[in-house]
């Protein structure tokens, strides 16, 4: 028995040691092997309505983002059919940026500090802020009247700093819970296992029913970027040449009032 | 440049800085698994005497009990108790959730050892303590239970360390345990890598030493031929549900 315990002690240092060699060999596909592969493949949000929304009706990915990725294939390998496109939550684009499934991630995907260590990201395309969702019977008028109440945020999202930045200001304490998805937050502000249902502006318009409301409450303006791996600074490079030109140009303002996206 | 892989040295270092978080996580894991296995030990008894016992009535209730919680998925099961009992307005807390929905569900497995363990003791057996004048309850807490739990620890034990990695499933009702906590972390951070493998390797130190004390044991209770016949008697019932 002792001599089993050896063995996967070093079978799983020698497993932790050959992922982290793995990952600094490979070093990512740049403009060309886009050219090469003659497809961009992006990972974009399917449940985010305006942004990234799977129509239910012809089962395609319609949205803002989606729009962006094609006028950047429409550069890149002068089609903009030439993508490829893969729903991601938060949780999942990380990875699949990582292990090559994706070249870009344009999905609702907010800029920090922390993680430019991880990703590269391009100037913000757009810019909203943290919003909060609540039960309309349960009387709330703003964050301000919220001292103890339980906050339902998505994993990985940055809306809890900011609501922490927030209820500090306003000397009070609330309390986070984290979920996978956004119908598992819904879901739960629904049973009253939480009082708030938080995230960016944009995505709670997606939420709302006849029991909710969105209180007049915005912080912490949150950068959406587009996203691609760190050491694929040519392709970095030559995204956010196009970004910034299209924001230059009016172009990102007309997309923006295509989709009714105000906040 | 900075290694930027998903497992730098330098996010392994920034995870050791929050073994807190895995700490306490970890801790309410261990928790729940205790708790929720007492439970799934006091249900298994009691619906595997009922499976055994002459009455059709208790034989009925202990069968619609385990084919309820064994075909349905834990997940779901969990997920009615947070959101709809919550609905219906019984709001139990997260820990409580965890210990009553896995030592349930749990609970639904431990019976059908039991039932199997108690029909690998020779009928010959409960006919002789019969003979002695033994009441049922006697045959049971006398003759047949304390045959049976011999038999049934090793199959009783994989229960265990299936009940320890199914407390996972308390991160989706953001259960603060140790999945939750490697999640949160994961996905804050982005150090994906480091945070589930940290966290695989907690749960492995919790199952690895039980799952080896029962195959060890038996092995030694194999050796000898009376148990031999009874232990796969019960493997052979608990294959055929």
């Amino acid at each position: 028995m002792k001599k089993a315990t050896k063995v996967l002690f070093v079978l799983l240092i020698v497993i932790v040691l050959s992922f982290s060699l793995a990952s600094c060999k490979d070093k990512g596909a740049g403009v060309d092997a886009i050219k090469d592969a003659g497809v961009l493949k992006v990972g974009v949000k399917e449940d985010v309505p305006n942004f990234g929304l799977r129509n239910t009706d012809t089962d395609v990915i319609e949205g803002f983002e989606v729009d962006i990725a094609k006028m950047i294939a429409a550069e890149i390998l002068g089609d903009a059919d030439a993508i490829e496109l893969t729903p991601v939550t938060a949780k999942t684009r990380g990875p699949l940026l990582d292990n090559g499934e994706l070249d870009l991630v344009i999905a609702t995907f907010t800029i920090t500090e922390e993680r430019k260590l991880t990703y590269n990201f391009s100037t913000p395309y757009y810019t909203d802020a943290v919003g909060l969702m609540v039960k309309k019977d349960a009387g709330y008028a703003g964050l301000a009247d919220m001292d103890g109440a339980v906050i339902g945020v998505a994993q990985s999202a940055t809306s809890k700093d900011a609501v922490t930045a927030e209820a500090d200001k306003l000397g009070i304490s609330v309390s986070f819970s984290e979920y996978a998805t956004y119908p598992e937050i819904k879901a739960a502000l629904d049973s009253g296992r939480i009082d708030a249902f938080c995230v960016d502006g944009s995505i709670l318009g997606g939420y709302m029913d006849d029991t909710t409301m969105i209180l007049p409450d915005r912080f912490s303006p949150q950068d959406y970027g587009v996203a691609s791996k760190l050491d694929n600074t040519d392709l970095a490079d030559a995204v956010d040449k196009m970004i910034t030109g299209w924001i230059d140009d009016g172009t990102m303002d007309e997309l923006i009032a295509k989709w009714g996206l105000s906040y | 440049m900075r290694n930027s892989g998903p497992f730098a040295l330098w996010r392994w270092e920034r995870l050791f800085g929050e073994w807190q978080a895995f700490g306490e996580g970890f801790l309410r894991t261990v928790e729940v698994a205790i708790l929720a296995l007492a439970l799934a030990l006091i249900l298994g008894i009691i619906f595997g005497l009922f499976a055994t016992s002459q009455f059709k009535i208790l034989k009925a209730i202990s069968r619609i009990y385990v084919e309820f919680f064994q075909n349905t998925p834990l997940v779901i099961q969990v997920f009615f108790m947070y959101n709809g009992l919550a609905i219906a307005g019984l709001r139990l807390s997260v820990f409580l959730i965890g210990i009553l929905g896995v030592g349930i569900y749990h609970g639904a497995y431990v019976s059908e050892v039991i039932r199997a363990g108690i029909g690998s003791i020779p009928f010959g057996q409960t006919e002789a303590a019969k003979a002695q004048g033994f009441s049922y309850t006697q045959t049971m807490r006398y003759v047949i239970l304390p045959q049976t739990i011999k038999i049934v620890l090793p199959p009783l034990t994989n229960q265990a360390v299936n009940l320890i990695k199914n407390t996972s499933v308390l991160a989706m009702i953001s259960g603060f345990d140790l999945m939750y906590m490697a999640d949160s972390w994961a996905s804050y951070s982005l150090d994906y890598g480091p945070s589930y493998i940290v966290a695989g390797a907690l749960y492995f130190i919790l199952c690895f030493p039980l799952a080896t004390w029962a195959r060890n044991y038996e092995e030694k209770l194999k050796s000898n031929e009376l148990y031999r016949n009874q232990i796969e008697t019960v493997e052979e019932a608990l294959i055929e549900q």
